[in-house]
Order: C-alpha cells, then sequence, then structure tokens
C-alpha cells in the first residue's frame, strides 16, 4: 500500500545537539503506527518536522504523493503531550475554535463537537471552562479537538497518559474506529502494552537514530529468535533424546503441578521445528508447544541497550 | 487572512468578557473623575487643620513677628518678648498645642537667614512657604521704607509689568491678517503632551498585554497546538490586532464616560459651591494661556483636523512596540524573564518621554527632528510636535518611516517568534535572538 507519510534522511541539529540524525521512515496508509523510543531520542522533534513547526536542516518530508505544503497541515491532526487548551475559556467555543482554525465552518464545527462530546460523555462540560475541569476531561476535549476536522493522518503524543483504564480503553476503541474509518494514526509513546495492543508498525528512535522499524509482530517474532517453550509429561531422558541435534535446552527444566514439566528450548533452524514437535510427540506426552514471542517493552529495553 | 481573523476574534472576546476588563473599564473613569474633583473638594473642606506656631521674634520691637498674619492653615502666637527658646521648647514640646516654635534673630533684616523653625511634628512644605513669603514680604517693606521714597507702593506696582502670552498667528503668506490660523505654544504642547501620554500608557499596558499573552500561551502550551493550524507569523498578528482592538475599545469607553461624567454627574455630584471652587481653581492661574487651551481643546474641528495624524501615530506606534513585545514573548518562559529585555525596549520610550517634555522649548531642534522621525521615538515625540504646526513633509515622511519600520519589526520578531515559541527553558541571550532571526 503506498504510504500517507515518507520521512527521508531528515536531520535537524539544535545549537550544538543533533536532534536527529538521518531518519527515514515510511508510515502505511490506514495504519496505526508506533513512534517510540526514550525520553530525549528525538520523537518530539520528529513530530514537529512531519507538522512543519520546525524546518529540518536536510532531508524531506512527503505526504501522499507530494512534498509536504503548508496547505497540508490541515490534512493533519496533533495532540501534544503537553496539552494545549486555554484555561480560561468555555470548553465548547474552545473546540469550536479550534475546529474553525482548522478550516470548519461555524455551523458545522458546533455540530460536529456535540456529537463528539456526547459520545465520550463530556456533553454536559459545553460550557464549563477549561480549567474547572479533571485532567482526564481536559484529555477527552483535546482529543476531540484534534480529531473533529477528520483529517487524515493523527499525530497523538502520550494519548492514554492521564486517563484511567476505563477511559484509556474507550480512548482505545476511538483510535481504533478513526483508523477503520480510514485515517492513519501515529502515536508516540513510552506505554509499550498500548502499542502491542493496537500498533501496526513501530519505528523505534534512539539518539536521534532509527534503530528499529517493522511490523510489529515481525519485529517481535524475529526478536524471540526461535525459543519455544514445551510443556510436557515424561522423563528428562525421554525429552532430552527427542530434541538433541535439533535444539538447545535453555536453563533447567522446572516441574509443574499434574507431574508436568516446563522447558525453554531454542530451535536453530525453522525448518526444523515440525520435527522437534514431531519427535517430541513420539517420546513424551505433549501437553503444550509455544514459540515466545517477546514482550515489546523487552524488545524496546533490548534495542536501546543494543543487545536485541 | 481568514486565520488572523479567527485569532484576533477571539482574542478580543475573551479579553472584553473578563471581569478584569469590565472592572478596570468602569474603575479607571471614577479615578479620573475623582482626581478631578478631589482639589474642588479640597478648597471646599479647606484642607487640613490649622496649625498652630509658636513666634519668638528677637527683633527691635518685635515688628516681623506682630506682622505676621494668620490664616486658615496656619495660627502664629508671639510669645512675650525675652521668651527663651530653651524655655518655649519645653513648654511647647507636644505636638497638639504646638506645630512648631519660629526664632526670628534680632538681625533678621540685615542677615535674613537668621530664621529658625523647630518643629514638633514632620515638616510641611505648605506652612513653610507661607512663613517665608509673609517674612519675606514684610522685610522687603521695611528695607524699603528705609529709602523713604514718597508713594513707593504705587511706583512698584505701576512698575511690575507681567506679559501673559504672546497672540501667535500662522503665517499663511496673505498681507492681511484674515484667515491666519491662531497657535497656541502652550496650548499645542499641553495637547500633545496628554496625547503623548496616552500612547505611553498605551504602549505599557497594552503591549504588556501583548508580551503576557504569547507567555501563557507558551506556557499552557497552546501554542503547540495553534502553530499546526497557523503559521506562527498569522497568530503573532492575531494576538497583536486583537489586543490592540481591546485598547480602542477601552479608551473609546473611557472617552465617553469622562465626557459624560463631566459634563452631568460632576455638577450634580458637586453642587454650585463646588463647580465654582473649580472654576476657581482654573481661573486662579487666570492665564490667558490656560483659557487658550482651554478654547483649543474645545474646538472640534481642531482636534478633528489633528485626530487622523495622531491616530496614524498611536496605530503605528502600537504596532511596532506590540511587535517587540511578541517577540519577547516567544522567546522567554517566565515574566521574570522578560524583564531584561522588556528594560531594553523602555528605554526609547522613556527617552522618547524626555525629548516630548523638550518640544515646547524648541519644536524644530535638532534633536527634537530627528527624534520624532526615528520609529522608535516618533510616535511619542510627534504627538507633541504636531499641534505646533509643523511642515506636512515631515509627517509624511515621519509616517513613511514608522509604517516601513513596523512592517520590518514585525518581519524581524515573526522570526524570532516562529522559533521561540518552541524553544523551552534556558533564557535566550542576545545572541540567540541574531541566531533565530538568520536561521532559516
Amino acid at each position: 500500500m503506498d504510504p500517507i507519510l515518507r520521512i527521508e534522511h531528515v536531520s535537524k541539529t539544535y545549537t550544538g545537539h543533533q536532534a536527529l540524525d538521518d531518519v527515514s521512515m515510511e508510515i502505511p496508509r490506514g495504519s496505526i503506527y508506533g513512534l517510540l523510543g526514550p525520553n530525549g531520542a528525538g520523537k518530539t522533534t520528529l513530530i514537529r518536522v512531519v507538522n512543519r513547526m520546525t524546518i529540518p536542516d536536510c532531508g524531506k518530508v512527503w505526504f501522499e504523493d507530494h512534498e509536504i505544503t503548508p496547505d497540508d497541515i490541515y490534512q493533519i491532526g496533533y495532540m501534544p503531550e503537553e496539552r494545549g487548551l486555554y484555561k480560561k475559556m468555555k470548553v465548547g467555543e474552545q473546540a469550536v475554535f479550534f475546529a474553525r482554525m482548522r478550516g470548519m465552518g461555524r455551523f458545522e464545527a458546533i455540530d460536529k463537537l456535540r456529537k463528539w462530546f456526547d459520545r465520550l460523555g463530556i456533553i454536559e462540560w459545553w460550557d464549563k471552562k477549561v480549567e474547572d475541569l479533571s485532567k482526564g476531561m481536559a484529555q477527552k476535549v483535546q482529543f476531540i479537538a484534534t480529531v473533529v476536522h477528520e483529517p487524515k493522518l493523527l499525530i497523538f503524543d502520550e494519548p492514554f497518559s492521564g486517563f484511567d483504564p476505563i477511559n484509556a480503553n474507550l480512548l482505545k476503541q476511538e483510535i481504533l474506529g478513526l483508523r477503520d474509518r480510514g485515517a492513519t494514526v501515529i502515536f508516540s509513546t513510552h506505554n509499550m502494552e498500548s502499542v502491542e495492543e493496537i500498533c501496526d508498525d513501530i519505528t523505534l528512535i534512539n539518539k536521534s537514530h532509527n534503530i528499529l522499524s517493522g511490523s510489529v509482530e515481525e519485529i517481535r517474532r524475529k526478536a524471540g529468535g526461535n525459543t519455544f517453550l514445551v510443556i510436557y509429561n515424561g522423563t528428562q531422558e525421554q525429552f532430552n533424546s527427542a530434541v538433541s541435534g535439533k535444539a538447545n535446552l535453555l536453563g533447567d527444566p522446572e516441574g509443574l503441578i499434574g507431574g508436568y514439566t516446563q522447558q525453554k528450548i531454542h530451535i536453530a533452524s525453522d525448518d526444523d521445528v515440525r520435527s522437534v514437535i514431531g519427535s517430541l510427540n513420539d517420546n513424551v506426552a505433549l501437553r503444550s508447544f509455544q514459540e515466545i514471542i517477546p514482550s515489546m517493552n523487552d524488545i524496546f529495553i533490548r534495542a536501546v541497550n543494543g543487545t536485541l | 487572512m481568514n486565520k488572523i481573523g479567527l485569532i484576533v476574534e477571539r482574542e478580543f472576546t475573551e479579553r472584553v468578557r473578563k471581569k478584569s476588563f469590565i472592572i478596570t473599564t468602569l474603575l479607571t473613569p471614577l479615578f479620573m473623575i475623582a482626581m478631578m474633583v478631589a482639589p474642588g473638594f479640597m478648597m471646599m473642606k479647606g484642607g487640613s487643620s490649622t496649625k498652630n506656631v509658636m513666634v519668638i521674634d528677637n527683633t527691635t520691637d518685635q515688628f516681623v513677628g506682630k506682622q505676621l498674619t494668620s490664616g486658615k492653615t496656619v495660627e502664629f502666637k508671639l510669645l512675650g518678648e525675652g521668651t527663651t527658646v530653651g524655655q518655649a521648647r519645653t513648654q511647647y514640646s507636644n505636638a497638639d498645642i504646638a506645630y512648631g516654635i519660629l526664632v526670628i534673630g534680632s538681625d533678621v533684616l540685615d542677615n535674613p537667614q537668621n530664621i529658625q523653625f523647630i518643629l514638633n511634628d514632620a515638616s510641611s512644605m505648605s506652612v513653610e512657604e507661607n512663613i517665608q513669603n509673609q517674612i519675606q514680604g514684610i522685610l522687603r517693606t521695611e528695607r524699603l521704607s528705609r529709602y523713604d521714597i514718597e508713594n513707593i507702593d504705587q511706583i512698584l506696582a505701576d512698575a511690575n509689568i507681567r506679559v501673559n502670552g504672546l497672540q501667535t498667528l500662522k503665517n499663511n503668506g496673505q498681507e492681511d491678517e484674515s484667515g491666519m490660523e491662531e497657535t497656541s505654544t502652550v496650548a499645542s504642547w499641553a495637547m500633545g503632551l496628554i496625547l503623548g501620554m496616552l500612547l505611553y500608557f498605551i504602549l505599557i499596558v497594552y503591549g504588556q498585554q501583548v508580551l503576557q499573552s504569547v507567555i501563557d500561551e507558551k506556557q499552557t502550551r497552546v501554542l503547540d497546538v495553534m502553530v499546526t493550524s497557523c503559521t506562527p507569523f498569522e497568530l503573532m498578528m492575531g494576538k497583536i490586532l486583537g489586543i490592540a482592538l481591546v485598547a480602542a475599545l477601552q479608551i473609546v469607553i473611557w472617552a465617553v464616560l469622562v465626557i459624560g461624567a463631566s459634563a452631568f454627574v460632576m455638577p450634580m455630584i458637586m453642587g454650585n459651591s463646588g463647580m465654582d471652587a473649580m472654576t476657581a481653581t482654573a481661573s486662579a492661574a487666570s492665564d490667558p494661556e490656560v483659557v487658550g487651551i482651554m478654547s483649543k481643546l474645545t474646538n472640534v474641528g481642531y482636534l478633528a483636523g489633528l485626530f487622523l495624524e495622531l491616530l496614524l501615530y498611536i496605530v503605528g506606534g502600537f504596532l511596532f512596540y506590540a511587535s517587540m513585545y511578541a517577540a519577547i514573548g516567544s522567546a522567554v518562559d517566565t515574566p521574570q524573564d522578560a524583564a531584561q529585555f522588556n528594560g531594553i525596549i523602555m528605554m526609547p520610550v522613556i527617552v522618547a518621554i524626555i525629548v516630548m517634555m523638550n518640544v515646547m522649548n524648541d519644536p524644530n531642534s535638532d534633536m527634537v527632528f530627528w527624534c520624532s522621525m526615528i520609529p522608535f521615538t516618533s510616535p511619542i515625540v510627534m504627538m507633541a510636535r504636531i499641534p505646533f504646526g509643523i511642515p506636512t513633509w515631515q509627517v509624511i515622511v515621519s509616517l513613511v518611516v514608522l509604517y516601513i519600520s513596523f512592517l520590518l519589526m514585525t518581519w524581524l520578531a515573526g522570526r524570532i517568534f516562529r522559533v521561540g515559541v518552541f524553544m523551552h527553558g534556558k533564557k535566550p541571550t542576545w545572541k540567540d535572538l541574531g541566531a533565530w532571526i538568520k536561521m532559516k
């Protein structure tokens, strides 16, 4: 599928500090794309480059089929990590103002906003001032202000911070819904659980470099490196003879309730997986054979530490 | 352009609806009226309590002490001959009984410095002045009488001429005097001063609001959201123009309230005696100059003629300075950090105020001329110069320079703004600002 956004060899140096160094990536249309990285890795700078808030020193950003222009910002909705709302302004008026700033007409904006407010259960706050809202509610307002003009590309910086699990889930469903209706979502986060749950693809940035890119599934599988967890009923000798020559044992076997034993193994070649399962099945009472896929959290830490 | 309009609308409505706007808009005229009414009231109530001054006069026959006349503010009590200072000081040490003790030396006629005033209470300029003037008069008369000239009082009165104000006319090149415009130096100056001060006030109060507004948005990170929907330049202009509109509205309301109040409300609350007292204050000065100012300030045609020119200066001056304030606001994180840059902005404004005060001496001196051309000072200085009737070309050149500088300044400010709004943390140096301007 053609990418909605393409970042080509972007570099940016602030006085004496390189924020981005030759970063490239492609965001597939209609995907949810995770932009990961430790604090200060350059994520925010990259987002600003995409938003045209910062002009890169070199490199290009392509939006759809052309180099990004000022008019394209209408097609981008951006929710910064540090939420920005006018504290003294009434919630509804404020949302209308932002919607109009992004090119919507007043009445269209009011109409759509009221629907959104209704949906996220904050319609009764329409006439309240932002300073009277809780953090979570202010965030919902910010979320609505970001998506109401139905941009093609949405950029969320840490969208779930400050939400309780119920509201985080509500927001997650909304983000998935937006993708299903055709929007592309980039989101920048440290929360790896949410990455596993909703991201299709990711890029991991560390120290201003792109160190890891690809689909979440593929990355996790690769990082797993053909490690499997086997649960069986039988003697250790039977087990060892079944896998010998094709797999290495990782660690010691562990006894489980009900006479079962659990053992981690590593199979060097993909081709051997089937035959290992076959011979195990013949030699022991095989209960479970499962690939160990590392969590994004592990991958993140390993990648940043350079041990992936 | 559409975006700027939206931002202007938001800035304007948000500010105008604020309680603080409504309060200051209503209270300031009250304060101004109070300032106008106060002298009248003071005159009616006769000021503060009478002060008792004990007088020890060591001159022959106590001729000075005997001639001192008590008035509303000072009550003189001449102590008997031979009273020593020490005695008086112990006897009259209570401030309630005696405000002070005046000691007049025996040789005061030849050595007028030999007067002491021992105070039990805080000193008072007006009391001291009263005493000085009285003694001066007494000594003067006494000295004159030494010469023994007949009709000396009449001669002196006759010789004491005052020329109060020239009839100043503007030469229009015609032979006869018809159609020559009457000008008044003092009237022009007073008017320019008032307008210059008004602009100064606008710069300080509303310029600061621009600064504050940018810092606030930067702190709340609204800027991050805003600049993804408009250019920093649009944002900056929207803010400046929105606040300019608020300023315009507030000043119009004040003008209406003050004029309305002085025409209708004041006579009512003051009653006739109060108004008489005020009129008395005005005519006490009794200069034809004052009358000139009054007539000039009420001459609608003259005001309307000046209005357009002055308006152009007020608008241009405000925009010029406001864009500097916006740039500074964008570069710093807190109002404290802004203080240093603020001081630099204020310097030309203060220079302009000082020059403006000097315009009366010579509205065409080199310094005044150049200061009315340089955009940093021209709006304020021109306020004072224009009422004197200066060549039109100077006004045009100065305005052109001002507006070109305004465009240049907004461009520069816009460049700083566009970088500054994303900079958090360290307070930038002048060098940083320069680098931001050059940044592509």
